[in-house]
């Protein structure tokens, strides 16, 4: 699956030749072995003989001075000089097009959790509907040159930098980076995008232990406050729970959901059970404890596997007398149903 | 005959607009033989049961089933769904009642059961929520596995094992015991009747309760909080556990108010502080206490607000909330969080479990968990953190810092008045950060142990430190040595798995406010 991302991402490049030699072979023998990727391909190179058929339509000058003026006021010149377009330039049409495409399809197939294996079916085109107006963050991208600002503002920092010049012929060339760019994302708590973007920062940082943990403090103040915080949170934090092997770490997560109870669903209540029974620090049964009580206490119903677990802690001897007690409070809650 | 009808229509919305429900009942009789040493299992979720044992070799099955719904939709569904199972043969019966899983909460079943059989045939029995479970004149033995109600046992010369979890289990022997019993529950409180004359060996375990007792006991002792004794010439054992309940053992003549505790009045008990869970449950809540105040307690909810003097405080579990103390702190725990707030004289705090917040250790003192976080607003004096796992967290430090944790990460602020303070920093998985003012001087050691050491590193504001990097089998050692700003107290930092932090920040100062005596 991950080859087939990146060598999606390499099509439009491929198309247009400027790959280089490595990737250009690679790309090729991976789409003669992946059916998916070839039914892909297809569709790639039928859009681009589509896109060589369409006619010529010169843009008015008015409309053209007026596009400008909207994106770029002290572009507008009232001296500048009509040029017609040539070869090349509907060339470099065809290759933005592409690229068009083949971005929105690569971050909608990334935007969709969880990832599913569709049957493989013969691709076809039927319509080419605009970019959606999102701004993707997405690990890696391609972009023509034209679509980034000349202005290089705030000193970026780019590494790892590489060239390429697969054809000669083309006058195309590459430049690859890595570049770490500061972002700033407003927007509701319970914005969906918001909530997603928190979860991602929960569950997948690589950098974990200090802005995890602050992240976890950051999103118990903020969604304390929410009435029914999205559901993806309250996973998030039972992802974290689950798999996270710092102790402290595990400790917010689990304290956090206690205030986040609302929305728990099945899947974090699982996640609070395991740590109860599991976990190596009792300060994490501790919290896990308390929370299930908290439940208990609310009137939710508990399933008989959360009440066996709470019973059989109450009784456990080697257990910590505080975890046992609060378990013996949350059974005290209980009404069988 | 239309009007009756009419105002009966009319009478059923009223009932229904004033949320009242209709009540159903039916009745199912059944016989069946049974082997004189066979088995009885009754399996009812919801409902009374009554087991009878006497003469003859059949067993008599008389069940009530009693709907509850508030409306004839619901009651129909109810009625469709609810079943009654008898199966087996002579050796082994089993009733029970089968519910719909994920069954629709509008309407409520209980089902109630008689069961008369011959007083030697073994009796099992399931329950959830019972109004009462009785099991009378039974020579067979007798298991009961409940969760909620009151379970009475008459009568039963068998041996018997019971596990409650809420309600209250009653023992009422007719004569004294000749066989085993094993009472088990966590809410629910015991009473056991016996005759005067009784000869048996009890054993009774309780965090929070009591145990309690109108017999005379021999060779009363406590393992831990096991409580061992003998009635009588002794005999079969009485095992009776409950967690949170209490033990009562009764002679029959005598009552409740007459009992002793076997916890407190205890021969051989000397106290000592390591048996803090034989006292009696606490619950202090004050908002201030003049001189020193003390309390020792096997489960306690400590909250003072105000300790004008020291205090010392021991409990098997709690929440320990203390506003200001004026004098020394000392506060023990085997589990549950420790709130403490301005504590101006030397502090000790341990927790077996649970997370410490001390807002102000003015001088100092010793901070550890067995698990959970540490978070100190001021030390103002020398400190010990330890955690065994969890983050530890000092805003502002006025004195020398030794904190160490299994997992977590450190965070320790240095006081900006001081121009050097020794610090000592260790996680054994984790990161450290350690701020402090631009004109802090001190000869560092830094140490990170990882396997990954692109993504682990160490960094600093200062100048003046030499770092190293060498193979230590399977991980890598960045080690930085060196004096930042002339040099100073001795700062060690430790850090596995982890990066290291050295920051150097114009902090403000955190004030704490001069206490009305």
């Amino acid at each position: 699956m991950f080859d087939c991302d990146a060598m999606r991402e390499n099509m439009p490049l491929l198309l247009t030749e400027s790959l280089d030699p490595v990737q250009r072979e690679q790309t090729h023998q991976h789409i003669e072995t992946c059916p998916i990727c070839v039914a892909e391909w297809n569709a790639y190179k039928e859009t681009w003989l589509i896109l060589d058929t369409l006619p010529e339509v010169a843009v008015p000058p008015r409309v053209k001075q007026r596009f400008l003026a909207e994106v770029s006021p002290a572009m507008v010149k009232t001296n500048v000089v009509p040029f017609r377009r040539g070869r090349t330039a509907r060339w470099l049409a065809q290759a933005a097009a592409v690229v068009v495409v083949g971005s929105s399809a690569f971050y909608a197939g990334h935007r969709v959790a969880p990832r599913t294996q569709l049957i493989p079916t013969e691709a076809q085109v039927t319509a080419i509907q605009p970019a959606a107006p999102y701004y993707s963050i997405a690990e890696s991208r391609v972009l023509p040159a034209a679509s980034i600002s000349p202005q290089i503002e705030g000193r970026p920092d780019i590494q790892n930098v590489q060239f390429s010049d697969a054809s000669p012929l083309n006058q195309q060339i590459g430049v690859s980076f890595d570049i770490t760019s500061h972002v700033t994302v407003t927007g509701r708590p319970t914005d969906k995008s918001m909530v997603r973007l928190l979860r991602y920062v929960l569950e997948n940082e690589d950098r974990e232990s200090p802005s995890r943990s602050r992240a976890i403090d950051w999103v118990r103040a903020t969604y304390a406050h929410v009435g029914n915080p999205d559901p993806e949170i309250t996973e998030a934090l039972a992802n974290v729970l689950r798999n996270d092997q710092h102790q402290g770490v595990r400790i917010k997560a689990a304290d956090t959901l206690q205030s986040l109870q609302s929305t728990m669903t099945d899947g974090t209540r699982d996640a609070l059970v395991e740590a109860l029974k599991n976990d190596p620090n009792p300060a994490v049964r501790i919290k896990a404890v308390e929370a299930l009580a908290k439940l208990a206490r609310s009137g939710v119903a508990l399933d008989p596997d959360m009440v066996d677990t709470l019973r059989r802690k109450a009784s456990q001897n080697d257990e910590n007398v505080y975890v046992r007690v609060k378990a013996a409070e949350a059974l005290s809650s209980i009404q069988p149903r | 005959m239309l009007r009756i009808s009419l105002a009966a229509v009319a009478l059923l919305s009223a009932m229904q607009l004033f949320g009242a429900s209709f009540a159903t009942s039916t009745r199912v009789v059944r016989e069946f033989p049974i082997d004189p040493a066979g088995s009885v299992w009754i399996d009812n979720p919801f409902g009374s049961v009554d087991v009878i044992g006497g003469e003859g070799n059949m067993v008599s099955v008389t069940v009530d089933r009693v709907i509850t719904a508030p409306d004839a939709t619901s009651m129909k569904e109810a009625s469709d769904n609810i079943g009654l199972s008898f199966e087996g043969d002579p050796k082994v019966r089993l009733m029970r009642t089968l519910l719909p899983p994920g069954r629709n909460a509008r309407w409520t079943v209980a089902v109630n059961y008689v069961v008369r059989i011959p007083r030697s045939v073994n009796v099992k029995i399931g329950s959830k929520l019972a109004e009462h479970i009785r099991v009378a004149h039974v020579n067979g033995s007798v298991t009961v596995n409940g969760f909620s109600g009151t379970l009475i046992m008459e009568g039963v010369n068998g041996a018997s094992a019971v596990n409650m979890v809420n309600g209250r289990i009653i023992y009422d022997y007719a004569q004294q015991p000749v066989s085993k019993a094993q009472v088990q529950a966590v809410n629910a409180d015991i009473d056991i009747y016996l005759p005067p004359a009784s000869n048996f060996s009890w054993v009774a375990n309780t965090l929070n309760g009591d145990i309690l007792t109108t017999f005379n006991v021999r060779l009363p002792r406590f393992s831990g909080t096991i409580f061992h004794g003998a009635i009588g010439k002794g005999g079969p054992t009485i095992n009776t556990e409950t967690m949170m309940g209490r033990v009562l053992v009764l002679s029959k003549g005598s009552n409740a108010s007459q009992a002793q505790s076997m916890r407190q009045n205890s021969a051989n008990h000397q106290p000592v502080p390591s048996d803090v869970m034989l006292q009696p449950k606490q619950i202090i809540q004050l908002p201030y206490f003049i001189g020193d105040f003390t309390s020792v307690a096997s489960i306690a909810d400590v909250t003072v607000g105000e300790v004008r003097g020291n205090a010392r405080i021991e409990t098997g579990a709690g929440e320990v909330e203390l506003g200001a103390v004026f004098g020394q702190c000392n506060v023990t725990s085997l589990g549950g969080p420790l709130n403490l707030g301005d504590i101006m004289g030397a502090l000790f705090a341990h927790t077996g479990a649970g997370d410490i917040i001390v807002r102000a250790a003015r001088m100092g003192g010793q901070v550890t968990t067995d698990g959970g976080l540490i978070r100190v607003i001021v030390a103002g004096g020398p400190m010990t953190l330890r955690s065994g796992g969890g983050d530890i967290i000092v805003r502002q430090f006025a004195a020398a810092m030794d904190a160490e944790t299994t997992s977590g990460d450190i965070t320790l602020t240095g006081d900006p008045h001081q121009r050097t303070l020794k610090v000592t920093a260790r996680t054994l998985q984790g990161n450290i950060i350690l701020n402090v003012s631009p004109r802090f001087g001190a000869d560092i050691d830094a140490t990170i142990l990882t396997t990954d050491p692109e993504v682990n590193e160490l960094t600093t504001d200062f100048n003046g430190l030499t770092v190293r990097r060498e193979q230590v089998g399977n991980k890598t050692r960045i080690h930085a040595t060196g004096k930042i700003n002339g040099g100073g107290e001795r700062v060690e930092l430790y850090a596995e798995e982890g990066d290291i932090q050295i920051s150097s920040q114009n902090i403000t100062p955190i004030k704490l406010a001069t206490p009305k005596q």
